[in-house]
């Protein structure tokens, strides 16, 4: 039944309605999913079936109109079944989510399928949905539950109201292009740097002039407004991320045949786009570990003595500036003894090395740490702990881990609250100011002659808290003349690049700046040790270190 | 007879090439560039350097927030090196490179005027004989009575090395 697309009418091939219908219809589809996943707790909640079915409603509407027939096809068989149940005269069971699920499915199949056509002009291939059509009808014909007439009659009654009331507030949101919301936030950065320089112009001579300096003062607060409000438009709920795994929780529980149950916490919690867009993954990951690993089978929880339906909680929440997610289960926690004894087979721990506890849940992120043993068809599937280590410290983030036998894991996750800001420490090498990222640095201090030694008269090392660490001299990296060659007349800062540490050796602390990271554009884009460029307070241009090129393995 | 070809060569061309030129001065030449390319003029600000770049890029200036690349044309076309002063100016350019329309600043000594070039002013750069390539001379035009080099500034750009110029101009 599935058409061919020459067969597609007229409108079909304006690719903005086209691209309308894919960002609408899938607005629409993610709803739809976590109404479905509501539905599914509670089977005569009423509202969300409401909601359902407006979603596939809408989307049948629009695919008639644009003639995607084996969109619409599906749309409406979904439709049939939900208007059955919102009768009355078919109770919704986890099978029918399960059917309506996968004609979810097959519908953002399709939709990532019209988005290629669009982007590479070739034909959209919807897939066959014969199948799916049968099952979506069969499971319209299951038995009908007579009793649960009077309840879903009277929960609609109740619902009528709520769902209309949700109308308007679709309307106070628009769509506004991120490459515009981008631009927006330079030119605010630099209004903001524009108003501190006419602030600070000593040519005013504020002295005297009360009027002025108010009329300064009002404008200082109005763009700082503006900058917070600006930075904020950035910024989304997690939200989103955080249902994304409730699917995910529960598909895996059907699989794994265990009772699972998610919590979520803080879903309101917002952070920049960027960041949400790439946890994904990571935590997609320590969701699935968690409940491949983690959670023991109802009967193996009923001999602990625990409660059949274990419980993944996912939380988040601001402090200080930075964002904290936890991923958490009630499951057996980590066995800290086999997790010793595979590190030591696989040579990552020294034989006689005595490790704590929580240094020995941490070898679960080192490189190297595979999960082979325990291959299924869940986890284990070559993507290792490590690489979410490694992607969360991408997001500059920190990752621990914390268990307690017999009682469940917990993965914290701490990360800045935009991708875009950095807090940078503002250093001084000759006449050149560069920013480095203050993640990366663990202290500073000057150095005394006597703690400085140089192996083969070249490389310098010097000697901080009992531990020898090289030094890289900033100005013979960058080829900059340096205000004083001596070593001890310099600020040595002790700066972490993959998990080691050197002393990077500049002439003086200038200050700590909050940047906004700016690309150096195409030409310069390969320079080793900078990340980028940012407007300092003067206006200036100031290079962004690279920790990681500086020192590390990139250097060598 | 082979003169005759050049003319109507640079006839035939001089159509493409006229136009609205913005000129500059570079030591004692005077250069002219379209003015289609030209995004700004500003005069000369704090550049910060950029390490493990060739000379002739100066570094990186903030142009309204966003970042972006200077390269000193008194550097590219192997002159000596001049302080800058109140009258060098940096133009902000368009390049084109790899399909991508990229903004790169270009010091320069001064600059003078808009100029509106008739095909009939521009002619081809003459032979400076071998081992001088100049790709990235659009042509000659003499207005008033003095020689304009009108440059591509795109080729100007992406060309590898451009030393010996500046003697070949001499």
């Amino acid at each position: 039944m599935a058409k061919m697309p020459g067969q597609f009418n007229e409108l079909a091939r304006d690719p903005e309605l086209i691209n309308d219908f894919i960002i609408e219809a899938g607005e629409h589809l993610s709803n739809v999913e976590l109404q479905l996943l509501a539905l599914d707790q509670d089977g005569a909640n009423a509202e969300a079936l409401h909601a359902i079915f407006r979603g596939f409603h809408t989307i049948k509407g629009l695919a008639g109109f644009l003639g995607l027939d084996p969109i619409q096809e599906v749309a409406h068989e979904i439709e049939t079944v939900l208007d059955l149940a919102r009768n009355g005269s078919l109770q919704i069971t986890p099978p029918h989510i399960d059917v309506i699920l996968a004609g979810k499915d097959y519908l953002d199949r399709s939709l990532a399928a019209l988005k290629e056509m669009l982007e590479t002009g070739a034909a959209p291939a919807l897939g066959e949905n014969e199948a799916l059509l049968a099952s979506i009808r069969a499971s319209a014909k299951e038995p009908r539950l007579e009793e649960a007439v009077p309840a879903a009659l009277s929960a609609l009654a109740a619902t009528q109201e709520p769902a209309q009331a949700e109308r308007p507030a679709e309307a106070q949101a628009i769509k506004v292009d991120t490459q515009k919301l981008d631009f927006l936030v330079d030119m605010v950065g630099e209004m903001v740097i524009a108003q501190s320089l006419v602030e600070h112009d000593p040519e005013l001579g504020l002295a005297g002039k009360p009027r002025l300096t108010r009329n300064l003062a009002q404008l200082a607060r109005i763009t700082a407004e503006v900058q917070r409000t600006a930075m904020s438009m950035r910024m989304i709920p997690i939200r989103q991320l955080f249902r994304k795994m409730s699917r995910l929780v529960r598909d895996l529980a059907r699989k794994t045949g265990k009772q699972v149950e998610l919590e979520l916490f803080g879903e309101e919690t917002e952070l920049d786009r960027g960041i949400v867009e790439n946890l994904a993954d990571p935590l997609m990951h320590m969701v699935r570990n968690s409940i491949d690993h983690g959670i023991e089978t109802a009967a193996e929880r009923a001999r602990a003595g625990k409660d059949a339906m274990a419980r993944v909680t996912l939380r988040a929440a601001h402090q200080a500036g930075f964002i904290l997610i936890e991923v958490s289960d009630d499951g057996r926690g980590l066995d800290a003894q086999k997790i010793l004894k595979k590190a030591r087979e696989k040579g990552l721990v020294e034989d006689d090395a005595e490790l704590s506890e929580s240094q020995i849940h941490n070898l679960i992120f080192s490189p190297g740490f595979s999960t082979a043993e325990r291959i299924t068809s869940v986890s284990g599937r070559g993507v290792g702990m490590d690489v979410v280590k490694k992607q969360i410290l991408k997001l500059r983030g920190k990752i621990e881990i914390h268990s307690r036998p017999g009682q469940g894991a917990t993965f914290y996750l701490k990360l800045p609250l935009t991708l875009a800001i950095i807090d940078g420490l503002l250093v001084g090498v000759g006449g050149e100011h560069y920013v480095l990222p203050v993640f990366a640095v663990r202290e500073m201090f000057k150095p005394t002659e006597g703690a400085i030694s140089t192996v083969e008269n070249r490389h310098e090392m010097v000697l901080v808290r009992g531990s020898l660490l090289p030094v890289v001299r900033l100005h013979r990296k960058f080829g900059v003349p340096p205000k004083s060659e001596k070593l001890w007349e310099s600020l040595l800062i002790v700066t972490e690049a993959e998990g080691k540490r050197f002393c990077l050796a500049v002439d003086e602390l200038i200050g700590k700046q909050e940047v906004v990271i700016k690309s150096l554009g195409e030409s310069l884009r390969n320079v080793r040790g900078v990340a980028g460029g940012a407007i300092l307070g003067d206006g200036r241009v100031g290079l962004i270190l690279d920790p990681d090129a500086l020192f590390g393995k990139a250097a060598a | 007879m082979a003169l005759a070809t050049a003319t109507q060569d640079s006839a035939a061309k001089g159509d493409s090439r006229a136009g609205k030129y913005l000129t500059f001065v570079l030591g004692k030449e005077e250069f002219a560039i379209q003015v289609l390319r030209v995004r700004e003029i500003m005069g000369v600000q704090q550049i910060t350097q950029v390490p493990q770049t060739p000379d002739y890029v100066k570094g990186v200036i903030n142009l309204r927030g966003k970042v972006i690349p200077v390269v000193d044309l008194r550097v590219k076309f192997g002159m000596p090196e001049q302080e800058y002063s109140a009258r060098t100016c940096i133009i902000v350019v368009q390049i084109e490179e790899g399909g991508a329309g990229m903004l790169t600043g270009v010091v320069v000594d001064e600059v003078s005027e808009v100029l509106n070039m008739q095909a009939s002013e521009i002619e081809d750069t003459p032979e400076f004989g071998r081992g001088v390539a100049t790709p990235y001379l659009l042509g000659m035009a003499k207005v008033k009575g003095k020689v304009k080099i009108l440059l591509d500034i795109n080729k100007v750009m992406n060309a590898r090395e451009i030393h010996g110029l500046a003697g070949a101009l001499a």
